[in-house]
């Protein structure tokens, strides 16, 4: 019930567009690299690791999509297997609103699990932000320049971070059919100090992403 | 002694009341005595009529008239040798001259035939107003020699060397000529002043004679349509690259290395010693090496195909749209009709 006005909004905005035909599914498979380094009681944990996940978009028209992304993987330290060795899972559901043809303001839900055998903590944040494309000279490259904000950020076991923010750089590259993208993402989270000790975490990725288009366009998109 | 001096003038007055009358009066008046075999009289007036010395106008037309019943008259009279001079005055003048067999006698049509063969001319029939559709219909024109010659009759334009033939042969008296509108190069007749040449040498007499004609003529067709105006450079789209756009977009590609460089010296936590330092250089080395790449590239193509072919779309779709007014256009020339008008000579 709590999602009825989100999900009618959604259709009011979809149908039109889906008569119109105006409506392309992207989707995609990611491989990325991770790195997430928390300094906790002065004890710095690095820890690094290969993530693999999955896109899926819909843009609707020319101002509208959702996008959708999912990815997983181990992460551990450098050194031999520790107790700080972990999974990460995440989930992250965006939609954004193109202002002009090289800005779309963004906003959307993540959620993100660590886990390992001995225990689980969860995040949900709530991000908005803009993201603003640029044409590189070539035709179908673009750089693509992300930076969110995240007002809202939940840890389970921890309070909420003072700072929590994202940015992201990448290239795009879109063919009519295909295209490969490879982003570097950063987030940093700044816990509140306790006890005289501040928790301090970062989690950077670099991803490199293979998607399809459907259907298929005789130019590049430029809007997912 | 009063009223014979009034019936006197009003006897007279009759007489000097033809004496007074104008010239195409006179002229009706000999005829009816030429009709009436009353020669003496009628020889009175025709000399009056082509006297120096006569009170009225007297016309080409009506000259050469007084000179052909003149002639008749004195051979009437049996002076066939004066009648024949008479005769080939009028002949000089105007070659069309003829007697109607109804109104003369045999010996005075064979004294003019006689003087025919005595005086040569030639002579081309006055061209009236007149429309003529080329496909259908023919401009007539009459040519004449008074005996028998060798003719050519050229029609070309006002001025110009050589022209369309439209008789070369021999001809004795009218001969009846048609015109198609055509040129030599087998077009239609411009708009223009045009000259018909009738040149001839006698046979009986080895003589020359040369006679020009001058006509206008005007086509007369449905209002054509414009073409399309040629693409100018506001309707073109840029078919190059500027010199500038290849070193901002390495400029841009640039700024992208630069700040994925330094997201993770900046924005990170120096605590944290990381940040991602080398998933940012990977991209701000591959944003560099798409910049030098496209500055490189953009150097040597500074072509931009798709606005190629979209100018050649458009100089293609403008072609089309000239061809089809070109035939439309066709359709309405093939439905011209020629104007055509007596002139003066070569220009206004």
């Amino acid at each position: 019930m709590r999602w009825s006005p989100v999900s009618a909004l959604a259709i009011l905005i979809a149908v039109p567009s889906l008569a119109a035909g105006q409506v392309s599914v992207q989707g995609g498979v990611l491989v990325g690299r991770a790195e997430h380094r928390v300094v906790d009681a002065d004890t710095l944990v690095a820890l690094s690791g290969t993530l693999f996940g999955g896109t899926l978009g819909v843009t609707i028209g020319e101002r509208f999509q959702i996008h959708g992304e999912a990815l997983g993987g181990p992460l551990t330290s450098a050194a031999a297997p520790s107790l700080e060795d972990h999974d990460v899972a995440e989930a992250q559901i965006l939609g954004g609103m193109k202002v002009r043809p090289w800005l779309t303001l963004e906003s959307g839900l993540s959620f993100r699990s660590f886990s390992n055998s001995l225990a689980r903590q969860h995040w949900t944040t709530w991000r908005i932000g803009a993201e603003t494309r640029v044409p590189l000279g070539f035709e179908s490259v673009t750089a693509v320049l992300r930076g969110f904000w995240m007002p809202l950020v939940a840890v389970s076991g921890l309070s909420k971070p003072d700072v929590a923010l994202a940015l992201g750089v990448g290239l795009d590259w879109r063919g009519r059919r295909m295209g490969i993208s490879a982003q570097y993402t950063f987030e940093r989270y700044d816990f509140e100090p306790r006890n005289g000790a501040q928790r301090l975490e970062e989690l950077s990725t670099i991803r490199v992403r293979v998607g399809m288009w459907w259907p298929r366009s005789s130019r590049a998109k430029r809007s997912a | 002694m009063r009223h014979a001096v009034v019936a006197g003038l009003l006897l007279v007055a009759p007489g000097a009341a033809v004496a007074q009358g104008n010239t195409a009066d006179q002229l009706e008046q000999a005829a009816r005595y030429h009709a009436a075999l009353d020669v003496e009289r009628e020889l009175v007036l025709l000399r009056r009529v082509i006297s120096p010395n006569s009170p009225f106008v007297v016309t080409h037309e009506q000259r050469v008239l007084a000179y052909k019943y003149l002639g008749a008259a004195l051979v009437v009279l049996g002076q066939r040798d004066s009648g024949l001079v008479y005769f080939r005055a009028a002949l000089e003048r105007d070659p069309f001259v003829d007697l109607e067999p109804q109104k003369f006698t045999p010996a005075e049509l064979a004294a003019f035939s006689e003087a025919r063969q005595l005086t040569f001319g030639l002579g081309i029939q006055a061209i009236a107003f007149d429309t003529i559709d080329p496909r259908t219909e023919r401009l007539g024109l009459t040519v004449l020699a008074t005996h028998v010659a060798d003719l050519r009759v050229e029609l070309r334009s006002a001025g110009a060397p050589s022209g369309l033939v439209l008789y070369q042969g021999v001809t004795d008296g009218p001969r009846e000529l048609q015109w198609d509108g055509l040129l030599a190069d087998g077009r239609l007749a411009a708009s223009g002043r045009y000259e018909i040449i009738l040149a001839g040498v006698s046979q009986l007499l080895h003589r020359g004679d040369s006679v020009r004609l001058y006509f206008s003529i005007q086509q007369d067709h449905p209002p054509l349509e414009d073409t399309v105006a040629a693409l100018g450079p506001q309707d073109l789209l840029p078919e190059q690259h500027a010199a500038a756009m290849a070193r901002g977009e390495l400029f841009k590609s640039l700024g992208i290395a630069a700040a994925a460089f330094l997201i993770p010296r900046t924005v990170a936590n120096g605590e944290l010693h990381g940040g991602g330092r080398a998933f940012a250089n990977g991209i701000a080395g591959a944003a560099a090496v798409v910049g030098i790449g496209s500055f490189i590239f953009h150097q040597r193509h500074r072509e931009i195909p798709a606005n190629i072919a979209a100018n050649a779309e458009r100089r293609a779709q403008r072609a089309t749209a000239n061809a089809v007014i070109h035939d439309r256009n066709q359709a309405r020339l093939a439905q011209t009709r020629l104007i055509v008008a007596p002139a003066a000579g070569i220009g206004p």
